[in-house]
C-alpha cells in the first residue's frame, strides 16, 4: 500500500473494508425513495452526507492512515567501548559531540555504546548530544565486542516517523556475534550504516596463541607441553609455570625464552605428581614492560587427566568428629582425603573430578558459593560421581541447604512435608533502601534468597517503608512460607523507600512477634539490611528484644564504602544476633543463607532412637543381616522427607508415632548416585555406631556404590580452541585397530560457570568423530563423553579444553575488511575525515512515509458531524437551525485537514470564515433581520426622543382612562354588591396569564415541536377584534387551528 | 488559595459508563476470547478489525454521553510544575532538597549529586555537580543572604559552601561525634546575624552553631518540654524572630529553639489528622509568619500557627498534580509561591499558597 502512501496523504491497513463503499449507489438509490417527502435541497444535502457516512464508517473500518511525508533524520552512535578501542573513548565522544553540532535542529541524535552487551545511553532526540564527555557510566564486560547486538538494539530503538542512520564506531574486531547478518537486516529496513573506523596505532604485543597438553596421561609419565606465543617484535623475557596453583620451580634455561617476531613453539615436559586433573598454567614476562601492550593475554593453561586410583573427599567443617569414618573408609582400603571445608580454597568441578565421591560431613551450606553449590549437583548429575551428606547440626535443613541445588540432587527433601506438628521458626527482614547504586536489587535478591532457604513451615515476613501512602508496610505479612513463588513475586513487586528510622519497624515486627502471628514460633529471628543511614532504634526497644529472645543480625551493605555500621554493629551485639559489613554484593547470598538458617534449628530431633532396616535388600545393605546386626541406636538426626521417585530407596528409618523418617535413602540421580544418611555427627549421635564391628563395611559399602564408575574407553582424543570455537576430536579404534564406526557419542561440555554446553558430535571419517563448541567465557571446559554402540556401552571419555583468555586481547589490528564489507552490504558511508567533514547528519536519503492511525480522527472530525449532518438535515425544519448545522459540520471538515496538514494559524481562520460564508449563503433570507437585531438599538436610541414624548402622551391617555374608570367601576360595583354576590370573572383572569395554548396541548408532531423557536411566526392579526369574554375558549381553540394551517402551508412553500 | 484535601474526593463512575461496559462485555469479550484461543470467527472478523469496530462503537456512544462525566479534578492551588525523571538537564533522579535564592532563583539538589538551578517559573539555568557521591547524595542546603550556598553533604559528613555559579568556596566540618564534627548533616540555616545552625542525625542528633567565620558555637539537641532528644532532625528554618524551627522527624513533631539552644515548644504527634505529623521532613517560614512543615511519610504540606494551631494542609498521596509522593523539602520562594519536592515522582510542585 505504499504506492497509495506515495500519492495521497492517506493510506489503509486492510483496505479490503473499502468495498463497503459499494453500498453509497444503493443507499443514494434508496434515499432518494425514502427522502422524497424532502425539498430537493435537503434531499441532496441528506444523501451527500449519509453516503460520506458510509465511506467514512468503511475507511475506519479499512484503517485508514494518515501519511506524512518527512525528511528528518534520526542518527544512531554505536560507540564501541571494548576491550581493544579503550584507549580510542575520547575521540568516539568528542567525534559524536562534534558531528551532533552540525544537526539540524528536527533531526534527532541517539547513542549506544556497547561491548559485550549494549547499552542505551541516549534516546534518539532533538536538541543535540547532551553527554558530557566522560561521563558515560562504566562499561561493564569489556572482554568482547558483539556490534551485532548493538546494531539490533538500534534498529528496534529509532523512530518510525523519520530517515534512519546507524554511525557504527568500531575497530570492527566482532568477536562475538553475527555483524553481516544484522548488516543485511538492516539493509533490508533501508538504513545504512556508516562507518567510523577506529584504528589504533601498532602496537608492541606479545600473546599466548594456545597451549597444549594431551587429554590424558598414565602415572609416572611426563607430560608434554606445547605452548605457542605470538609476538610484534623480538622479545626476551620469563616464562612461569603453575602447576595446579603451585609454581613450579622452573630450571633458568626452561624459564628464558627468546620470541621471534610471529609465532613461536615452546616445549615443555612436566613431571605428573597425582592421579586426577592435573592443570598447568603458564604466564610470559617481558623483560622489557614496553614490549606488550596488553597483560591479560600472557597466560595461557591447559589440563590433563592422569589416570589413577579413585579417591573419596570427606569434606568436614570438624575433622577430629569424622576421623572415625576416614579410618573406617581406609581400612577397608578405601583411599580418602579429609579437608577441612574452611580451608577449602578454590573448589571447582575440575578440583571435585579428581574424587570419585565426596562426602559432605556436617557441612552448612553457607561454607560453599552458588558456584560451588551448582558445581556439587553437575558433580553428579554430568559428570557421574557420587555425593554422601550426613547429618548433623548444620546439615541438611539446618544447615541451610533448602532450595539449594545440592537438595535437587539428593533423594530427599528436606523440607518436612507431612503433618508432624514441629516447632516453627520465623524469620522478619527489614529492608532498608541503600544509597548506593543497585541497593535495592541486591536487597530484593537476597530477600528472595532467604524464602527459598527456610522451610514451608516457617514464618516469614517482610518489612519495608514503602510510598503512596508513605509509611512503614508489612510487605510480606508474617505467615508460613508454604507458597515461596507468590511470597518471592512480593518482593518482587516491593518498592523499597527510604526508611526514616529502625524503631518503627523493629516495633512492628516485636508486636508480630510476640503477639501477632509468629508469636508461637520457637526461634525468632530479625535481619536488617541496611546502610545504616537510618536513625537508630531506642534503647528500649532493643531490651524490649532482648527480653523476648528474638535475635537481630544487621547487614550493613555499601561497596562505595558508604556505611553507618556502629548503630548496626551494636543491635546485632545486643540481640545475640550477628553484624555482617557486606562491601561486595557476592558476598550476600551466603550471608543471608548463613542468616536465615538461624531459624532451622527445630528441624532437628535431638533425642536417641533406634533405627530400624526398612528395604533389606538394598545395595547399600548387602551383608547386614537385621536379626543378628541389629543396628546400634543413634542419638539424634535431622528431619527431612523422602522425595516422590520410584528411584528412592530409603533402607534405614525412624519410626514414630507420627510417622517414618528416613535415615538412609539413596537413588541413582541421571549419571550420579547420591545418599542422604540424616544422622551422622559421630561424636555426639553415633557413637555406638563408630564402636560397631559393622561400622566400616556398611560405609565402605555405600562408598563404593556411589563412585564414579570410570571405564575409560580408550581413545585417542584431541582438543583445540581457536578464537572462540573449541573444537574437540575422538579417533575411534578397536583392540586390533579397526576403525570403530556409527559409534552414539553424548555429552554435554561443562563451562567454568558450570552452565551445560550441548555437545553434538559428527563422524567426520573412518572412526573419526569431532564436535564444535562456541565457548563464551574463559577458564576449564570439562566434557564427559559416553560412548555407546546401539545398545552396547563402551564406556566414557573424560575431556575438556581451556580457554586462556577472550578472543578480544588477542586483536592487534582493526578488522577493516569486515568493516568495508557492512558499509558495502548497507549502501552507507565509510567516515574518515573527521566529524567536520563527513557530514554525518547529511540529509540524502530519500524521505520518511510516516503513517499515523488516523481513525480516531476521522471518526471525531468527520464521521460525526457528517451522521449529524444527516439527521439535521432531516430533522431540522428551520434553515437557520440547518444552516448553523450545515456551517458546523463544514467547519469541522475543514479544521480536520488543516489539523492533519499542520496548517498554519490562519487556516483555522480561514475555516472560520469560510463556514461562515456557507451558513450566511444558506440563511442569506436572514441577513436582513439580523442586522436589524443587530442594529435595533442603535436605531431605537436615535429615536428616543420621539419616544419619550410619545410615551408621555401615551401615559397621560392612559391615566385618564384609568381614572374615568375607576369611577365608573366603583359606582357599578357598589350597585353589585348591593344586589349579589356574583362569580369572579375566572376565564378572564386566567387569559391574562395565556401563552396561546401551546404548552397546554402536546405536540402533534416533531416539525411542530420543533417550531417553538421558529422566527417566520405570523405576527398577531390586529384586523382581528379582541374577542368576548364570554366566546374565550372557543375562540381559543379556533385561532390556534388556524394558525397551524396557515403554518403548514408556508412550509408548503 | 488552598483546599483542604484530607478527604481527597473522586469522581465515581459514571452509570453510562458501566452500561457501556456491560455491552462491551458481553458482545466483544466473547469474540476477542474465540481469537485468543485462535478459533476462527464465522463472519471471518480480524482481531484488528475487532478492536476498530469496539472502540468505533465506543467512541460512538461515549460522544452521546458526554457531559455526563464529571470534570476532572483540578489540582489545588499548583500553579506549576517543572522536572522529570532523567539526568538531563531540567530532569530529577529522585530530588531531595530544595530552597530559594532571596534573589529569585531556586536550586534543587537530587539523588545524581546534581545541584541544579531554576529561574522562579522552573526554566533550567544551569546545573553542577557535587565533588562526590559515590557514599551518598546531600539531603539539604540553604542559600545565605550574600549569595553563597551552603550544603549539607550529609554522607561525606561535611558543609559545603559554593558560590552562585558551582564553585566550591569552602566547607566545614568532619565525620565524629565530637564539637565540630557531624554525623550525616541534613540542613543550615542562617540567623540575622549570620550564624549558621546545621542539623544532623545518627547518632548526634543535634543543632550545633556556627559562627559566621565557621568556628564552632554551641550544639543543643536536647528538649525539656517533652523531654526527648530530637531523633532525626531533618530540616531546620530561622523564622523573623530570631527563633529555630526543626522538623524532628523520627518524633514525629516540630520542635521551637531559641538561638542559644533553649527550647520554646512543641507542634505535633504523630498521626494522619490536621494537626498531626509523619515524619516531617522539612520546615519553612513563609513570610507571613506561618510554619510550613512537609511530611515525607504523610505526602503532604502542613501550616502552623506560631502557636502551634494546624492551620490547613495540602497535598495526599499520588502521582497526580496536587499529589506528593515521600517529598522530602519544600521551600517558599521570593514570589511567595512554594516549591515542593516531590521526591519519587521527581518533579517541583508550585503552588500558591
Amino acid at each position: 500500500m505504499t504506492i497509495v502512501g506515495l500519492a495521497l496523504p492517506f493510506d489503509f491497513e486492510q483496505p479490503v473494508w473499502l468495498w463497503l463503499c459499494l453500498i453509497v449507489p444503493l443507499l443514494i438509490a434508496a434515499s432518494i425513495r425514502s427522502l422524497a417527502g424532502l425539498s430537493p435541497i435537503r434531499r441532496a444535502l441528506a444523501v451527500t452526507a449519509r453516503s460520506f457516512v458510509v465511506i467514512l464508517v468503511a475507511s475506519c473500518l479499512a484503517g485508514i492512515q494518515h501519511v506524512q511525508r518527512t525528511d528528518d533524520l534520526t542518527v544512531l552512535f554505536l560507540m564501541d567501548r571494548s576491550h581493544s578501542v579503550q584507549e580510542q573513548q575520547d575521540f568516539q565522544e568528542q567525534y559524536i559531540a562534534e558531528a551532533a553540532r552540525g544537526m539540524a535542529s528536527e533531526d534527532r541524535v541517539g547513542l549506544i555504546d556497547f561491548a559485550r552487551n549494549a547499552f542505551l545511553q541516549q534516546l534518539p532526540m532533538s536538541g543535540g548530544y547532551h553527554i558530557e564527555p566522560g561521563r558515560l557510566p562504566p562499561m561493564p564486560n569489556t572482554d568482547r565486542t558483539d556490534i551485532a547486538s548493538a546494531m539490533r538494539l538500534a534498529m528496534a530503538m529509532f523512530p518510525h516517523d523519520t530517515a534512519k542512520r546507524i554511525v557504527l564506531m568500531s575497530d570492527g574486531n566482532d568477536n562475538m556475534g553475527d555483524l553481516l547478518t544484522e548488516a543485511r537486516r538492516a539493509k533490508a529496513d533501508g538504513i545504512p550504516v556508516d562507518v567510523v573506523p577506529i584504528y589504533y596505532k601498532h602496537r608492541n604485543e606479545v600473546y599466548f596463541d594456545r597451549m597444549i597438553a594431551p587429554t590424558h596421561a598414565e602415572p609416572g609419565e611426563q607430560v608434554p607441553l606445547r605452548m605457542v606465543l605470538n609476538s610484534h617484535k623480538a622479545v626476551a623475557g620469563t616464562i612461569t609455570m603453575y602447576l595446579n596453583g603451585e609454581l613450579v620451580d622452573l630450571p633458568e634455561e626452561a624459564a628464558r625464552v627468546h620470541l621471534n617476531p610471529g609465532s613461536n613453539t615452546l616445549f615443555m615436559k612436566m613431571p605428573i605428581q597425582r592421579s586426577g586433573a592435573q592443570t598447568y598454567e603458564a604466564i610470559f614476562h617481558p623483560d622489557n614492560e614496553e614490549m606488550d601492550t596488553i597483560a591479560l593475554n600472557n597466560a595461557a593453561s591447559a589440563f590433563t587427566f592422569v589416570s589413577g586410583t579413585s579417591f573419596v573427599l570427606i569434606l568436614s567443617s570438624n575433622p577430629s568428629h569424622d576421623q572415625p569414618l576416614a579410618d573406617a573408609l581406609a581400612s577397608e582400603n578405601v583411599r580418602v582425603e579429609m579437608r577441612n571445608v574452611s580451608e577449602l580454597g578454590a573448589f571447582d568441578l575440575l578440583h571435585m573430578m579428581n574424587y570419585s565421591t565426596i562426602i559432605l560431613a556436617n557441612v552448612p551450606a553457607a561454607t560453599f558459593t552458588d558456584e560451588q553449590q551448582e558445581a556439587l549437583a553437575v558433580y553428579v548429575k554430568d559428570m557421574g560421581s557420587g555425593l554422601i551428606m550426613f547429618g548433623g547440626d548444620e546439615s541438611f535443613g539446618a544447615g541451610g541447604w533448602i532450595g539449594s541445588p545440592v537438595e535437587e540432587i539428593m533423594p530427599v527433601s528436606f523440607e518436612i512435608k507431612h503433618k508432624r506438628v514441629i516447632p516453627r521458626g520465623a524469620l522478619v527482614l527489614i529492608m532498608h533502601s541503600c544509597e548506593i547504586p543497585r541497593g535495592n536489587y541486591w536487597g530484593k535478591e537476597m530477600a528472595k534468597k532467604s524464602v527459598d532457604t527456610i522451610s514451608s513451615q516457617d514464618y516469614i515476613g517482610v518489612l519495608a517503608y514503602t510510598y503512596s501512602p508513605g509509611g512503614e508496610n508489612w510487605e510480606v505479612p508474617l505467615d508460613l512460607n508454604l507458597n515461596k513463588a507468590a511470597v518471592k513475586a512480593k518482593i518482587d513487586r516491593m518498592q523499597i523507600g527510604d526508611m526514616p528510622d529502625f524503631g518503627t519497624t523493629m516495633q512492628m515486627a516485636f508486636n508480630s512477634l510476640t503477639s501477632g502471628r509468629g508469636s508461637d514460633a520457637a526461634q525468632k529471628h530479625v535481619i536488617i539490611l541496611s546502610d545504616g543511614d537510618a536513625q537508630p532504634p531506642s534503647g528500649r526497644l532493643v531490651n524490649k528484644y532482648v527480653q523476648a529472645k528474638i535475635t537481630v543480625s544487621t547487614i550493613s551493605i555499601g561497596w562505595g564504602g558508604h556505611v553507618m555500621d556502629r548503630a548496626l554493629r551494636d543491635i546485632a551485639k545486643k540481640t545475640g544476633g550477628k553484624y555482617y559489613a557486606a562491601r561486595n554484593p557476592r558476598q550476600l547470598p551466603q550471608i543471608f543463607s548463613k542468616e536465615s538458617k538461624v531459624v532451622r534449628r527445630p528441624l532437628i530431633i535431638d533425642e536417641p532412637f533406634q533405627p530400624q532396616v526398612l528395604h533389606m535388600y538394598s545395595d547399600l545393605l548387602t551383608g547386614i543381616d537385621p536379626q543378628s546386626d541389629a543396628l546400634p541406636p543413634l542419638g539424634g538426626m535431622v528431619l527431612t522427607s523422602p522425595k516422590h521417585s520410584p528411584n528412592v530407596l530409603v533402607p534405614i528409618i525412624r519410626a514414630t508415632d507420627d510417622g517414618e523418617d528416613p535415615v538412609l535413602a539413596h537413588w541413582q540421580y541421571e549419571l550420579g548416585k547420591a545418599v542422604a544418611f540424616t544422622s551422622g555427627y559421630w561424636p555426639k549421635w553415633g557413637t555406638a555406631w563408630t564402636e560397631w564391628p559393622k561400622f566400616a563395611k556398611l560405609w565402605a559399602q555405600i562408598v563404593r556404590w556411589t563412585m564414579r564408575q570410570d571405564t575409560p574407553a580408550n581413545f585417542d582424543t584431541y582438543t583445540r580452541v581457536e578464537g572462540n570455537r573449541a573444537r574437540i576430536v575422538i579417533d575411534a579404534l578397536d583392540k586390533d585397530a579397526g576403525y570403530l564406526n556409527n559409534l552414539q557419542l553424548r555429552t554435554k561440555a561443562i563451562g567454568p560457570d558450570n552452565s551445560a554446553i550441548p555437545l553434538q558430535f559428527t563422524q567426520t571419517g573412518p572412526g573419526k568423530y569431532e564436535a564444535q563448541v562456541e565457548v563464551e567465557k574463559a577458564g576449564q571446559h570439562l566434557a564427559n563423553v559416553q560412548v555407546a554402540d546401539g545398545t552396547r556401552n563402551l564406556g566414557t571419555i573424560r575431556t575438556g579444553f581451556s580457554v586462556p583468555f577472550s578472543p578480544e586481547y588477542r586483536d592487534l589490528i582493526p578488522n577493516e575488511a569486515l568493516l568495508r564489507q557492512v558499509v558495502d552490504t548497507t549502501e552507507g558511508r565509510w567516515l574518515d575525515a573527521g566529524p567536520a567533514h563527513d557530514d554525518v547528519f547529511n540529509h540524502d536519503l530519500p524521505p520518511t512515509l510516516a503513517k499515523r492511525s488516523a481513525w480516531e480522527w476521522v471518526l471525531a472530525w468527520l464521521l460525526l458531524p457528517l451522521f449529524l449532518l444527516d439527521v439535521a438535515v432531516r430533522r431540522l425544519a428551520s434553515w437557520l437551525a440547518l444552516s448553523v448545522a450545515v456551517e458546523i459540520v463544514v467547519l469541522f471538515v475543514l479544521l480536520y485537514g488543516i489539523g492533519i496538514a499542520y496548517g498554519p494559524w490562519w487556516g483555522i481562520l480561514g475555516a472560520f470564515a469560510l463556514a461562515e460564508l456557507i451558513g450566511w449563503t444558506i440563511r442569506f433570507r436572514f441577513i436582513g433581520p439580523l442586522f436589524d437585531f443587530m442594529t435595533h438599538s442603535v436605531t431605537a436610541l436615535s429615536r428616543t426622543g420621539e419616544r419619550s414624548a410619545a410615551s408621555l402622551d401615551q401615559l397621560k391617555t392612559t391615566r385618564e382612562q384609568v381614572r374615568d374608570e375607576l369611577s365608573s367601576a366603583k359606582e357599578e360595583g357598589l350597585k353589585r354588591i348591593d344586589q349579589e354576590p356574583g362569580p369572579i370573572p375566572l376565564a378572564s383572569a386566567r387569559r391574562r396569564f395565556d401563552t396561546g395554548g401551546h404548552s397546554a396541548e402536546p405536540a402533534g408532531d416533531l416539525d411542530q415541536a420543533l417550531d417553538g423557536a421558529k422566527v417566520t411566526e405570523p405576527p398577531p392579526d390586529k384586523r382581528r377584534p379582541p374577542p368576548p369574554v364570554s366566546k374565550e375558549d372557543q375562540e381559543e381553540t379556533t385561532s390556534r387551528l388556524l394558525r397551524k394551517k396557515r403554518k403548514r402551508e408556508e412550509e408548503k412553500e | 488559595m488552598v483546599h483542604h484535601t484530607n478527604q481527597y474526593s473522586r469522581p465515581q463512575p459514571s452509570p453510562y459508563l458501566s452500561i457501556l461496559a456491560t455491552i462491551r462485555s458481553a458482545v466483544f469479550s466473547p469474540r476477542r476470547d474465540l481469537h485468543r484461543l485462535g478459533q476462527e470467527d464465522r463472519f471471518g472478523v480480524s482481531p484488528a478489525c475487532l478492536k476498530r469496530a469496539e472502540r468505533l462503537i465506543t467512541a460512538l456512544a461515549l460522544t452521546w454521553i458526554v457531559g455526563c462525566e464529571p470534570p476532572p479534578l483540578t489540582p489545588n492551588g499548583v500553579v506549576g510544575v517543572f522536572g522529570n525523571v532523567g539526568l538531563g538537564n531540567g530532569s530529577f533522579s529522585y530530588p531531595r532538597a530544595v530552597t530559594a535564592d532571596p534573589a529569585g532563583p531556586i536550586l534543587v539538589v537530587d539523588k545524581a549529586g546534581r545541584i541544579q538551578r531554576f529561574l522562579a517559573d522552573g526554566t533550567f539555568d544551569r546545573v553542577w555537580r557535587m565533588p562526590k557521591t559515590e557514599k551518598g547524595k546531600p539531603v539539604g542546603m540553604t542559600v545565605h543572604p550574600d549569595g553563597r550556598i551552603f550544603v549539607a553533604d550529609t554522607h561525606y559528613h561535611r558543609v559545603l559552601i559554593f558560590d552562585q555559579v558551582g564553585n566550591i568556596v569552602g566547607s566545614f566540618g568532619s565525620e565524629g561525634v565530637g564539637d565540630g564534627e557531624f554525623q550525616l548533616p541534613t540542613d543550615v540555616a542562617v540567623d540575622a546575624q549570620g550564624d549558621l545552625y546545621v542539623s544532623e542525625y545518627h547518632e548526634n542528633d543535634r543543632i550545633t552553631k556556627w559562627s559566621p567565620d565557621l568556628q564552632f558555637i554551641a550544639a543543643f539537641g536536647e528538649d525539656p518540654i517533652e523531654g526527648k532528644r530530637l531523633s532525626r532532625p531533618a530540616g531546620i528554618d530561622i523564622d523573623s524572630e530570631q527563633t529555630l524551627w526543626v522538623a524532628d522527624a523520627c518524633n514525629h513533631r516540630v520542635v521551637r529553639f531559641s538561638l542559644d539552644g533553649a527550647a520554646l515548644s512543641v507542634i505535633g504527634e504523630f498521626g494522619r489528622e490536621a494537626g498531626e505529623l509523619r515524619y516531617p521532613y522539612d520546615v519553612d517560614v513563609s513570610p507571613d509568619g506561618e510554619i510550613m512543615v512537609c511530611e515525607y511519610g504523610g505526602d503532604r504540606l502542613q501550616w502552623f500557627s506560631k502557636d502551634g494551631k494546624s492551620l490547613r494542609t495540602w497535598g495526599s498521596s499520588g502521582r497526580k498534580l496536587g499529589e506528593l509522593s515521600g517529598p522530602w523539602g519544600a521551600a517558599y520562594g521570593a514570589q511567595g509561591l512554594v516549591y515542593v519536592v516531590d521526591s519519587l515522582n521527581s518533579r517541583v510542585q508550585i503552588l500558591e499558597p
